[in-house]
């Protein structure tokens, strides 16, 4: 009950923000997602490499 | 990723998202754009004005405590408003058959958004040279501080498109960060002869050719809105080609001579003369030159006329942001050939 009044609470406020400056926000949403997935694409990169760079100075067996 | 590393990659992403949010969502202050009609005659006419930006027109304001004046050569017109509206504003204006000067600029006194101006807002087509009668002649009205909370500048022409000042600038600068390090890193391997040095070169120049790039890209888009072409022949964008191409050139003398022993040394002296060249080309030459693009004939980057103290609460985020995320994307690069160096010579 409580978890879906939050949810209630939340996609009310999202709207009121959305809808908010002529929809001009929806805008800044699109390049927060944008910049979300560069960031995830470059942190899952960098783990690779990390993971690389461990295989590579792991003593040969 | 030690903790150091997390927090510095993670700092550069709040960063960017904080400006993305500030950069979208901060409105631009009220600006008059467009004067109806576009020539007037003498006698008594409507005019009215079209503004951008926040509306200067608040809640609880009335018509009185705004005021329209015309300004031909040093005499001051006055005329009568007859509505305000958010965006909008009209008046009716009685054109006198003489005149110190036939264009007319337009002064209009708000309350809480300061003195909006448009220059050369009308032209009195039959207007002869002379006096302004003494009853059209209009005082100067008590100008009120503009607060209008946080916004950004209007600059006439630029209006709303002041916001790639947040993407196409620090690009810029990010460039000219890694390229900096490409040209350290070449001096090292010239001395030196160290591989190390080298694939620091090469990540760098790959990573800043990509943001050289979107500057290039951003800045003609900007250009095509705000000068009205995608390029213009100007010293300041010839010079950011010129650079582009020249680094461009490095990638090129890399890949033509593939394995050969020699393409460390010889990349290494090619990119201490491309980071010589980008530096004359970008920051001396333009500064010599008259130029559209700001900061020019012998003015630094930027001052007070291109900023003011909202945008940069924003801007030297920006700066950190995109450089940081630049350095980000150079340190992959650079892992990645170390480790195919290494998988190429074990």
């Amino acid at each position: 009950m409580k978890m879906s009044l939050l949810l209630h609470l939340f996609s009310s406020s999202m709207e009121g923000f959305f809808f908010g400056s002529g929809k001009a926000h929806v805008v800044t949403g699109v390049a927060l997602v944008i910049l979300a997935g560069l960031a995830l694409s470059l942190w899952r990169m960098d783990r690779r490499l990390s993971k690389m760079e461990d295989d590579l100075n792991a003593p040969q067996s | 990723m030690n903790h150091w590393n997390r927090l510095w990659k993670f700092g550069s992403l709040l960063l960017l998202a904080y400006v993305i949010l500030r950069g979208f969502s901060t409105p631009l202050q009220p600006g008059l754009v467009e004067a109806e009609p576009n020539s007037l005659s003498a006698g008594t006419q409507d005019i009215s004005f079209v503004a951008v930006g926040q509306p200067f027109l608040r809640p609880g304001e009335g018509m009185e405590a705004f005021e329209l004046i015309l300004k031909s050569g040093t005499a001051l017109l006055k005329t009568e408003l007859t509505s305000v509206e958010a965006h909008r504003v009209s008046a009716t204006i009685e054109v006198p058959t003489t005149l110190p000067s036939p264009a007319l600029d337009a002064y209009l006194f708000t309350p809480s958004a300061g003195t909006l101006f448009l220059g050369n807002a009308f032209f009195v087509e039959d207007a002869e040279k002379g006096p302004l009668p003494s009853h059209l002649t209009a005082s100067i009205p008590q100008e009120s501080e503009p607060h209008l909370g946080f916004s950004f500048p209007y600059q006439p022409n630029i209006m709303e498109s002041i916001r790639n000042l947040l993407w196409h600038v620090p690009m810029w600068f990010a460039m000219f960060f890694v390229m900096g390090i490409g040209f350290v890193a070449s001096l090292a391997q010239l001395r030196t002869g160290n591989v190390n040095w080298d694939h620091r070169a090469e990540a760098a120049v790959r990573t800043g050719l990509v943001f050289g790039i979107l500057g290039l890209i951003t800045g003609s888009l900007w250009a095509r809105w705000t000068w009205g072409a995608w390029w213009v022949s100007d010293p300041q964008l010839n010079g950011a080609l010129v650079t582009v191409l020249l680094y461009s050139g490095y990638m090129i003398l890399r890949a033509a001579m593939g394995d050969d022993d020699r393409v460390g040394r010889l990349s290494a002296v090619y990119n201490v003369f491309a980071f010589v060249m980008l530096v004359i080309l970008l920051m001396v030459l333009p500064r010599y030159t008259e130029s559209l693009h700001p900061g020019k004939d012998g003015n630094p980057g930027f001052n007070s006329y291109d900023l003011d103290n909202s945008l940069r609460a924003v801007f030297y985020p920006a700066v950190i942001g995109w450089g940081a995320l630049c350095y980000w994307i150079y340190t992959l690069r650079l892992r990645m050939n170390r480790i195919e160096y290494r998988l190429l010579t074990q």
